[in-house]
C-alpha cells in the first residue's frame, strides 16, 4: 500500500494535526441545537428534500419567440416586450399546504436555460444531447432514488429525464426544443457578440490562456451578469403594481421627445419607461395567473381548511397584481414575488433580498398592535419564506454552478447593522428571523450579521444559538469597517454617512451599496434600507494567486500545462524582493486584460440584454428614467477584483523567502524541480481526495524530495501570529487593495478588491501542482481568503485572528475567515459567550468577516462514506451554507480537512 | 411521441420535478410516468392544440399555426399550453 503523506510525516516525528486546543471526543457528536418548524413547514421541507433540480423551456420558448418577432424594434423595449410574454405564459403551479407561493418555473426547485446569454453549452454538447433524449427508458421509482447521494442534483441522465450541466434534470420531451432555441441563439447570445469583440483588444491571446489554464475562473458577462448585490422591494410596496404602471406612464409623457439638457441619453427615457411598463404589464399577468390557478384548486378543493387557504392566496393575488400590501401577509408574499421576477430576468447568483426584517417591520409591527397576525404564525411565514428561497436554483454553465457555486445562490438576509438614525436596528422581527433560521434550517436564505458595538447582548447571543445549529449562520459582518469602506468607495457618487449606515451584504459577503426610502402604511412612515447600486458579481472574478507565483516560477509559463500565459520574464530571480516584483507585474497583466475583455462582455449585456425590472426596483432608475445600462441606478462604482488562493500564495512566498532568500537551504532551482516532481507524490487526481493528507506516495516515481517536502511543509505559515508568513499578507493587500484603483469598468469608475473564494479554492487547486508551501498537485488551496492552510494555524484561535488583523480590512469590499469549531468546544450558556467574546475580540481589532462550521469532522467523514444516510446535514462551505451531499468531493475533501478547533 | 397519457398529462397533477409530483385529488405522491388514473383530466399542451402541427422532419418538433411569424415559429407537443391564450382543444 502507497504511505499517505500524514504516515510519512508521523513517521518523521511531524504530526500532521488537524485539531487544535485539545482532542475531540472518540464518539460522533451531534450538534447541541436542533429545532424543527411547524408540521405545515416540515411536511413542504420533506418534499424538498424529495426533490430534484428540473429544468423546462417555457421561459426560454416565450422569451425567444417574442424577442424574434421585434428584430427592428428599440433594444430595451425589445427585451422587455420578451420578457412579457414570459412571464405572461409561466405555468403556475401551486401545492398543498403553501401559504406563501409562486416559483421560478413550474417545479419545487424549477429553473430554465436562457440562451440568449450563452447558447454554447447546448450546441457543444448537442449530439450528447440528442442521444440521451432517444433512450426511451422508464422513470422507475429505483431509478429516482439513486439520487440520494446527490441530493436534489440531476448528476447524470436516467430514465426520461436528461441530466444538463451535472445540475438539472430535463425531461426527454423537451430537449430536441432546447436544441432549437439555442440554435437561434448561435451568432446573437451575449457570449457569441462578447467574444467576437473582446477578441479584438491587443493581447487577447493572455486573456485565453489565463482562463484555459484556470488562472482565472469564470467571465460573468454571459454566465452571471448580475448579482452580488441588494435587491429593492421599495417601490411595489410602497405604490403596488398598478402605481408603478401609472407613475412610469405618466412621467413617459413627461419626458416623450425631451433631451432636457442631455443630448445622447435625455430621449432614451422615452423607450425605458415604455421597456418599464411592458414589464410590469408581463409581471401583472403572471401574478393574476397564479391567483386565477389558486382559484381554480379551491374550486376541486374537497377539504374544508385547504379550500380556505387557496381562497386566500387567490384573494392575496389577485390584490397584489395591482395594490400595494396591506397587511404582514401580503408583503412577505410581494417581497417573494418580486424577488422571484429578478431572478427569473437573468441568469443571476447573489440576488440577497438585504435587511428584509427591517423592510417588513411596518407591516409586522401594526399587524401584532391590532392583533391581526401572531408571531407564531410570523414564524411559520418566515420558515416557509426560507423554504421558498432555498427553491431557488440558479441556471448556469457546469464550471460556473459546481466549480463556483457549489449549487448555491447566495440569497443572503442581512440582520443587525444600523437604523437610519444611527440607533441600533435589531428589532423583534429580526429576532424571529433568527428564530426561523434555527427551527428551519437550510441553506437559503443564510443569515449576515452586520455587527455593531450598539446590538444588544441577547440579540448577540440568539446569534450564538444559531451558530450552534451547526447551520453557518449567521456569520459575522463588521458593520463600522463596512461603512467605511462605503464611503470610500461611494463617496464620490454622493453616498452620505446615514446612507452608509443602509449598506447590506449582497451576495455571500459582498458589501453593497443601499440607500433609505420612506414607506407609508396606514398613516404612518416608515425608512427601510434597500439596494441603489449596480451588480458587485461583475468585474475580474477569482484570479488565482498561485497560479499567478506559478508563472513566476516557470517563467510565464502555466507550470501543469506547459503552456505560455505571460511574456517570459527572463529573470533570474536572484532575490525575494526581484520575484515578488514580477509577481506583481504579471498579476497587474492579468487583471488588465481581464478587465478590458471583461467590460465588453458586459458592454454586449448592457446593450442588448439590460435589466429592466431589477432597474425600475432600484433608485433612482423610475425618477430619472435611466436604467442600468445608462447608470440610472443610484452607485455604480461595483465592479471589482476578486482574488482566489491568497493564504496558499502567502504561505508558498514565505517559504521561497525563508528556504531560498533567507536561510538558503536550498536553490530556487531545486525546490522548483520537487515541486514539478509533486515531492514524489501522486496527483490528487489520482488519489482520488483533494487533502492534502490524504496524498499518496509514488511508489514508482521520484525519490528524494522528502526533507525538502517537510522543510516546505514547515516553513513559516499564516495564522500563528508570527510575523515572517503574516507581513507577506500585509504586503499582498498593501499592493492588491490600492492597485485594483488602476482599472476602470465600462462605467467609467475604478475597481476595488473582493476577497471570497466561493468554492474556486477546490477547482482552481486542481488545476495546479505543488506549491513551494508543501501543499501537493491538485489539491484544494486553503479556503476563503484568511482561512489558515489546513493543520497549519497550531498557535490557537486567537493567533489566527491576530494574523487575519493585520492588514486595514476597511481597503477591502471583504474579507473572510471560516473556522471549523467542535460542538463541544461551545457547549452550554458559556460556550455562547466563550463565542461571542472570540468574535467580538475579532471585530474589535478591525477584522470584517468571521463565521463557523460547528461540526464534528468524524461526522463529515462518516457522511462522505455514507451520504444516504445525510441527505439533511448542512455545511458552511465559503460564505454560504449547503448541503453536503450537493456538494462536489474536492470541497468535501477540504472541509473535513480544515482545522478543528476543540476548545477556544 | 408518445400516445400514452400519464399522470403528467393530467390537469390535477402539481409537477415537483421531471419525475415525480402533487396528485390534486388525492393529495398523494405521484410519479410523473405512471399511468393516468380515473380522476384523470386533460392538461392542455401543444400536442392538445388545433393550432400544433407537427413537423415530419423533425423528432417531437412541429409548429404552432397562429404563431405572428413567418414562417411559423416553432413548438413541441409536450409544452404545457395552460397560459396560451391562442390554446383550442383537438
Amino acid at each position: 500500500m502507497p504511505k499517505k503523506l500524514k504516515e510519512v510525516l508521523v513517521e518523521a516525528g511531524i504530526p500532521m494535526d488537524f485539531e487544535s486546543g485539545g482532542h475531540s471526543p472518540s464518539n460522533l457528536t451531534a450538534r447541541e441545537v436542533n429545532r424543527e418548524p411547524h408540521a405545515r413547514v416540515k411536511k413542504l421541507k420533506d418534499i424538498f428534500m424529495q426533490t430534484l433540480s428540473s429544468a423546462n423551456n417555457e421561459f426560454p420558448y416565450w422569451y425567444t419567440r417574442e424577442y424574434m418577432l421585434h428584430d427592428t424594434e428599440i433594444p430595451v423595449v425589445r427585451r422587455a416586450m420578451a420578457l412579457k410574454e414570459a412571464f405572461a405564459h409561466s405555468t403556475p403551479v401551486i401545492y398543498p399546504g403553501e401559504l406563501l407561493t409562486m416559483r421560478k418555473a413550474a417545479f419545487f426547485r424549477g429553473s430554465f436555460p436562457m440562451p440568449w446569454l450563452s447558447e454554447g453549452y447546448y450546441m457543444a454538447k448537442e449530439d450528447e444531447l440528442y442521444q440521451d433524449a432517444l433512450k426511451r427508458g422508464s422513470a422507475s421509482a429505483d431509478e429516482h432514488s439513486k439520487f440520494g447521494t446527490g441530493g436534489g442534483n440531476v448528476t447524470k441522465s436516467f430514465g426520461k429525464v436528461v441530466s444538463l450541466a451535472g445540475k438539472f434534470g430535463i425531461r426527454q420531451e423537451e430537449v430536441p426544443g432546447l436544441l432549437k432555441l439555442a440554435k437561434i441563439w448561435v451568432g446573437k447570445s451575449v457570449d457569441d457578440l462578447g467574444h467576437k469583440y473582446e477578441q479584438m483588444v491587443p493581447d487577447y491571446a493572455v486573456k485565453e490562456a489565463l482562463m484555459r489554464n484556470v488562472i482565472c475562473m469564470f467571465d460573468s458577462g454571459y454566465t452571471l451578469p448580475q448579482g452580488r448585490e441588494v435587491i429593492n422591494y421599495y417601490y411595489p410596496l410602497e405604490y403596488g403594481i398598478d402605481g408603478l404602471i401609472a407613475m412610469a406612464t405618466e412621467l413617459k409623457a413627461k419626458v416623450a421627445g425631451r433631451a432636457d439638457g442631455d443630448g445622447i441619453k435625455g430621449t432614451n427615457r422615452l423607450f425605458n419607461y415604455e421597456a418599464v411598463i411592458l414589464s410590469l404589464e408581463g409581471l401583472k399577468i403572471w401574478i393574476s395567473n397564479y391567483a386565477k390557478e389558486a382559484r381554480r384548486l379551491e374550486g376541486l378543493e374537497k377539504d374544508a381548511v385547504q379550500k380556505r387557504e387557496y381562497a386566500a392566496i387567490g384573494e392575496r393575488l389577485e390584490w397584489l397584481s395591482a395594490n400595494k400590501a396591506r397587511d404582514f401577509r401580503d408583503a412577505i408574499q410581494m417581497i417573494l414575488t418580486i424577488h422571484l421576477a429578478v431572478v427569473n430576468e437573468d441568469a443571476i447568483s447573489g440576488m440577497s433580498p438585504g435587511r428584509i426584517a427591517q423592510v417588513l417591520f411596518p407591516y409586522f409591527e401594526q399587524d401584532i398592535a391590532v392583533g391581526r397576525i401572531s408571531e407564531d404564525e410570523v414564524m411559520e411565514l418566515l420558515e416557509q419564506y426560507r423554504l421558498a428561497i432555498s427553491s431557488i436554483d440558479c441556471f448556469a454553465s457546469a464550471g460556473v454552478v459546481g466549480g463556483v457555486l457549489s449549487g448555491n445562490t447566495f440569497n443572503t438576509v442581512s440582520i443587525g447593522g444600523l437604523t437610519k438614525e444611527g440607533k441600533h436596528a435589531a428589532n423583534r422581527l429580526e429576532y424571529l428571523l433568527i428564530e426561523s433560521g434555527i427551527s428551519n434550517q437550510m441553506p437559503q436564505p443564510t443569515l449576515a450579521l452586520m455587527y455593531d458595538e450598539k446590538l444588544p447582548e441577547d440579540f448577540l447571543l440568539l446569534g450564538m444559538e444559531c451558530i450552534k445549529t451547526g447551520a453557518g449562520y449567521p456569520a459575522f459582518m463588521n458593520n463600522q469597517s463596512a461603512m467605511t469602506f462605503m464611503m470610500n468607495q461611494y463617496g464620490a457618487e454622493g453616498m452620505t454617512p446615514e446612507e452608509a449606515r443602509a449598506w447590506a451584504i449582497g451576495g455571500c459577503l459582498e458589501s453593497s451599496p443601499c440607500v433609505w426610502k420612506p414607506l407609508h402604511l396606514n398613516g404612518k412612515e416608515y425608512w427601510i434600507p434597500g439596494g441603489a447600486g449596480q451588480p458587485t458579481s461583475v468585474g475580474v472574478h477569482f484570479l488565482a494567486m498561485p497560479k499567478i507565483l506559478e508563472c513566476v516560477l516557470w517563467n510565464g509559463l502555466d507550470g501543469r500545462t506547459g503552456e505560455k500565459v505571460f511574456e517570459p520574464h527572463n529573470l533570474k530571480l536572484e532575490t525575494y524582493d526581484e520575484l515578488w516584483a514580477q509577481f506583481k507585474k504579471y498579476w497587474q497583466k492579468a487583471v488588465d486584460i481581464l478587465a478590458l475583455t471583461n467590460n465588453i462582455q458586459h458592454d454586449i449585456w448592457r446593450k442588448n440584454n439590460m435589466a429592466v425590472i431589477n432597474s425600475f426596483l432600484k433608485p433612482d432608475c423610475l425618477d430619472n428614467g435611466h436604467l442600468i445600462d445608462e447608470k440610472g441606478y443610484r452607485f455604480n462604482a461595483t465592479f471589482n477584483v476578486e482574488s482566489a488562493g491568497t493564504i496558499t500564495a502567502v504561505n508558498s512566498l514565505a517559504a521561497i523567502k525563508k528556504l531560498v532568500y533567507t536561510d538558503k537551504s536550498v536553490t530556487l532551482d531545486e525546490l522548483k524541480k520537487a515541486v514539478r516532481d509533486n515531492f514524489g507524490f501522486k496527483t490528487a487526481k489520482e488519489v482520488n481526495s483533494f487533502s492534502l493528507s490524504d496524498q499518496e506516495k509514488r511508489e514508482d516515481g521520484p525519490s528524494g524530495w522528502d526533507k525538502l517536502h517537510f522543510m516546505c511543509l514547515q516553513a513559516p505559515k499564516y495564522g500563528n501570529d508570527e510575523k515572517f508568513a503574516d507581513e507577506i499578507l500585509l504586503d499582498w493587500e498593501n499592493f492588491f487593495c490600492p492597485d485594483c484603483r488602476n482599472y476602470e469598468s465600462l462605467y467609467a469608475h475604478t475597481m476595488y478588491p473582493c476577497q471570497i473564494s466561493v468554492s474556486t479554492h477546490g477547482a482552481m487547486g486542481s488545476a495546479t501542482i505543488a506549491t513551494t508551501d508543501g501543499r501537493l498537485a491538485g489539491t484544494t488551496f486553503a479556503d476563503a481568503s484568511l482561512s489558515a492552510f489546513p493543520g497549519t494555524d497550531r498557535n490557537g484561535v486567537y493567533a489566527l485572528l491576530n494574523s487575519a488583523a493585520i492588514w486595514d480590512h476597511t481597503m477591502s469590499q471583504n474579507s473572510q475567515l471560516n473556522i471549523k469549531i467542535h460542538p463541544t468546544a461551545i457547549q452550554g450558556p458559556s460556550g455562547s459567550r466563550k463565542l461571542l467574546d472570540l468574535i467580538q475580540a475579532y471585530m474589535r481589532k478591525g477584522g470584517f468577516h468571521i463565521q463557523f462550521n460547528v461540526v464534528d469532522t468524524k461526522v463529515l467523514k462518516d457522511a462522505q462514506a455514507n451520504p444516504q444516510n445525510y441527505r439533511d446535514l448542512m455545511v458552511r462551505v465559503a460564505g454560504f451554507t449547503q448541503y453536503w451531499v450537493e456538494i462536489g468531493k474536492p470541497v468535501q475533501d477540504e472541509l473535513i480537512a480544515r482545522t478543528e478547533y476543540e476548545g477556544i | 411521441m408518445t400516445t400514452k397519457l400519464n399522470h403528467r398529462d393530467c390537469r390535477n397533477f402539481a409537477p415537483i420535478d421531471v419525475t415525480k409530483g402533487i396528485c390534486h385529488r388525492t393529495k398523494d405522491l405521484v410519479l410523473a410516468d405512471n399511468e393516468q388514473c380515473e380522476e384523470f383530466s386533460l392538461l392542455p399542451k401543444c400536442n392538445n392544440c388545433k393550432q400544433f402541427a407537427a413537423t415530419a422532419d423533425a423528432i417531437e418538433m412541429g409548429i404552432c399555426k397562429v404563431s405572428a411569424h413567418e414562417p411559423k415559429f416553432y413548438a413541441y407537443p409536450d409544452m404545457v399550453a395552460v397560459t396560451c391564450d391562442k390554446y383550442t382543444a383537438n
